[in-house]
């Protein structure tokens, strides 16, 4: 279903014999267990865990955002970046889709095919100061973060006079609240699986697909694991910043798009929770902050996993904020579990 | 003026009016003179001047403690969620547990330092980055911030500690003071104790660190511990001055704890810090807040320009060092 991409050959240290990892080293392999283990314990407490209507559908449609939003993360995080105006980018190309949609009285595809735009350039100025300047990722994303959280408002409060737009599109609704379960032919029907699943799989493909095939996203890869190799190797690292940043608006976009399709409006809070899930899901399936090894599938589990914390402690009537008490200790508990494994395997090859 | 590890500390090299500190200065104090113009002299009244330096304080705190895990090539994201959560806790101490004022304020400055130390603990036995690691504690802090009072606000607790945090000395608010002699403990801290030195040594280059014997586990466990008990400072400040705290206290502050280092001129990449130009940049922010509510414009518009802000400084910053390196 999902491609996985392992690090491109180190080519900072071709002296080091590559190391095959033992299996039961594998992060992904982690997540899964944890995952089935999570599922079990939170069917057995609470058997309404297991309820489609109740828990499933939406579970699913809450993991397609936070896929979505993890894999803006990651198309950064291959170059050992970071984006933190994700959330803001996302909130800024839904504005977009509302505008389009309430303004120009233009169709969903329409809408949605400008927003994407929008968040693709928004990106693409961020590489673009990034690359040109040489200044921190952090430091630019940060920065913009803090512009457009202001903008937002304000545009919102010149557009709408309000921090919604009154309005959706046809056929948001239908992404909101129906399942393929809704759409038969003759007595056959589809799966309980809600309409904005497909979106999120068909980004997970593309981002797989890019890193693991395409000459884009290796050399992106390349870029991450060394700029100064990359260059040499006359890869246009500069140009490769500014793509990696203009795809991570475009899902980014995509996020707020699904985001929206969920909540029922085109809002200006939109994106406020988006920036700490965004790095949960890809760091949790093994992405690194140093770049140069992205995991596509991790981001699908790691998002499915915080999600599924998330739903169960809910049905157990946690309180929000309680609810981060235990996602922080989860992640703190995932990470160095991970992380142990790491150190065993390293143990294990070194001695062989 | 800008520290590093290898700098002199009074060095003749650097002329004062070629530092990036100057620049930030004259900025300040032009903005300064401006926004007192601007608004006819009010700036200049008693009362409004000294509500401008009494919300400065801690600003300026809450930037230093990010600057000093910075300086280590570091991030703390915890900061705000700390100073909340320390403020819950000393609140809970004099309402709740009846103890005295003094007592919760050791007991806020003694949590941030053991938070922080735990961060310092959890890099270092992980190895898994600052930034993570920090982010899981802080949604564990928010947690725990909200379990002291659930949504319910404390209020009404120490007289003495609400009178100090109203108290003036010679027209300047007495947490502005603290927040100033605390800046000038950091910078004492960085540019004349050997563990300060260390910490930029760390910071500059871990592995020329690792040669001239530093440790630098324990210099990620001392900026970070550092870096706590700043918050808690914060945290002490906030509970005094403001006269009454719930469990949204710290969500504002993680966005300018970076803007005031960065504005001020550290570098992310670890290795120098700089307290002036941590000061001065809190200061401008500052103005921008008291100039949107001067003139009654949209507070979104302070985001947008404090968002342009830190970008011009560090692209300036960038800038200058093109220049600098061209002509030698």
């Amino acid at each position: 279903m999902t491609a996985q991409v392992e690090t491109a050959a180190p080519p900072a240290e071709p002296h080091r014999k590559p190391r095959r990892i033992p299996w039961w080293a594998n992060p992904r392999l982690g997540l899964v267990v944890l995952l089935v283990l999570m599922v079990t314990l939170f069917s057995i407490i609470r058997p309404a865990f297991l309820d489609t209507r109740l828990t499933l559908t939406p579970l699913q449609s809450d993991i397609s955002v936070y896929l979505v939003v993890g894999l803006a993360q990651l198309c950064v995080l291959s170059l050992g970046h970071m984006n933190m105006a994700v959330g803001r980018m996302a909130a800024t190309s839904a504005f977009t889709m509302g505008l389009v949609h309430h303004t120009f009285d233009g169709g969903l595809l329409v809408s949605l095919l400008a927003g994407l735009l929008a968040g693709a350039l928004l990106g693409a100025v961020a590489g673009l100061i990034i690359s040109r300047t040489g200044v921190n990722s952090f430091v630019v994303t940060l920065a913009m973060d803090f512009a457009l959280v202001g903008l937002i408002t304000i545009l919102y409060t010149s557009v709408v006079d309000g921090v919604a737009f009154p309005t959706m599109p046809a056929g948001m609704a239908a992404l909101r609240f129906d399942t393929f379960a809704d759409y038969c032919a003759g007595d056959l029907c589809g799966p309980r699986i809600p309409l904005v699943v497909p979106f999120a799989i068909a980004a997970a493909l593309l981002a797989g697909l890019l890193f693991r095939w395409s000459r884009l996203g290796r050399e992106i890869l390349m870029a991450g694991a060394n700029l100064r190799a990359a260059e040499l190797s006359g890869i246009p690292t500069r140009s490769r910043v500014v793509q990696a940043h203009a795809l991570s608006g475009f899902f980014a976009a995509l996020a707020g798009f699904l985001l929206a399709a969920n909540n029922g409006a085109f809002s200006a809070g939109l994106g406020d929770s988006l920036l700490l899930p965004s790095f949960l899901a890809p760091v949790l399936g093994g992405t690194l902050l140093a770049g140069g090894a992205v995991s596509v599938l991790g981001t699908v589990l790691g998002a499915a996993l915080t999600q599924v914390i998330y739903k169960g402690l809910n049905l157990l009537q946690f309180q929000l904020d309680q609810l981060q008490l235990y996602i922080g200790l989860v992640l703190l508990a995932a990470l160095s579990l991970d992380r142990a494994r790491h150190v065993l395997a390293e143990r294990r090859g070194a001695r062989p | 003026m800008t520290l590093t590890a290898t700098s002199r500390v009074a060095g003749p090299g650097r002329r004062l009016w070629r530092t990036p500190e100057f620049t930030l200065g004259v900025i300040a104090a032009a903005g300064f003179v401006a926004l007192a113009i601007a608004t006819g002299g009010n700036l200049l009244s008693a009362g409004t001047l000294e509500a401008f330096f009494r919300f400065l304080a801690v600003p300026i705190v809450i930037g230093l403690s990010q600057m000093v895990v910075l300086a280590v090539g570091q991030m703390n994201l915890a900061v705000g969620a700390l100073t909340g959560f320390c403020a819950m806790v000393a609140a809970w101490l004099m309402l709740e547990a009846g103890l005295p004022a003094p007592i919760a304020v050791l007991a806020a400055l003694t949590l941030g330092l053991a938070v922080g130390v735990a961060n310092g603990a959890l890099v270092v036995l992980t190895r898994i980055n600052g930034f993570i690691v920090t982010l899981a504690t802080m949604t564990i802090i928010q947690g725990l911030r909200y379990g002291v009072n659930g949504p319910d606000t404390f209020q009404g607790y120490s007289e003495g500690l609400r009178a100090f945090g109203r108290a003036s000395i010679l027209g300047l608010p007495a947490v502005f003071l603290v927040a100033i002699a605390v800046a000038i403990l950091v910078a004492l801290f960085f540019g004349r104790t050997v563990t300060g030195r260390q910490l930029l040594a760390s910071g500059g280059s871990p592995f020329a660190a690792r040669l001239s014997g530093i440790s630098n586990d324990r210099s990620l466990i001392i900026a970070h511990g550092l870096s706590g008990l700043l918050a808690g400072v914060a945290a002490v400040i906030t509970v005094s001055a403001s006269g009454s705290v719930n469990a949204t206290i710290g969500d504002d502050l993680l966005l300018p704890s970076f803007a005031a280092p960065i504005i001020g001129g550290v570098a992310l990449a670890g290795g120098m810090v700089s307290v002036v130009g941590t000061l001065l940049a809190a200061f401008l922010v500052r103005l921008v807040d008291v100039m949107q509510a001067q003139f009654g414009i949209n507070p979104r518009w302070v985001d947008l320009i404090i968002g342009a802000v830190v970008l011009g400084a560090v692209l300036l910053g960038t800038l200058r060092q093109r220049i600098r390196e061209r002509s030698t």
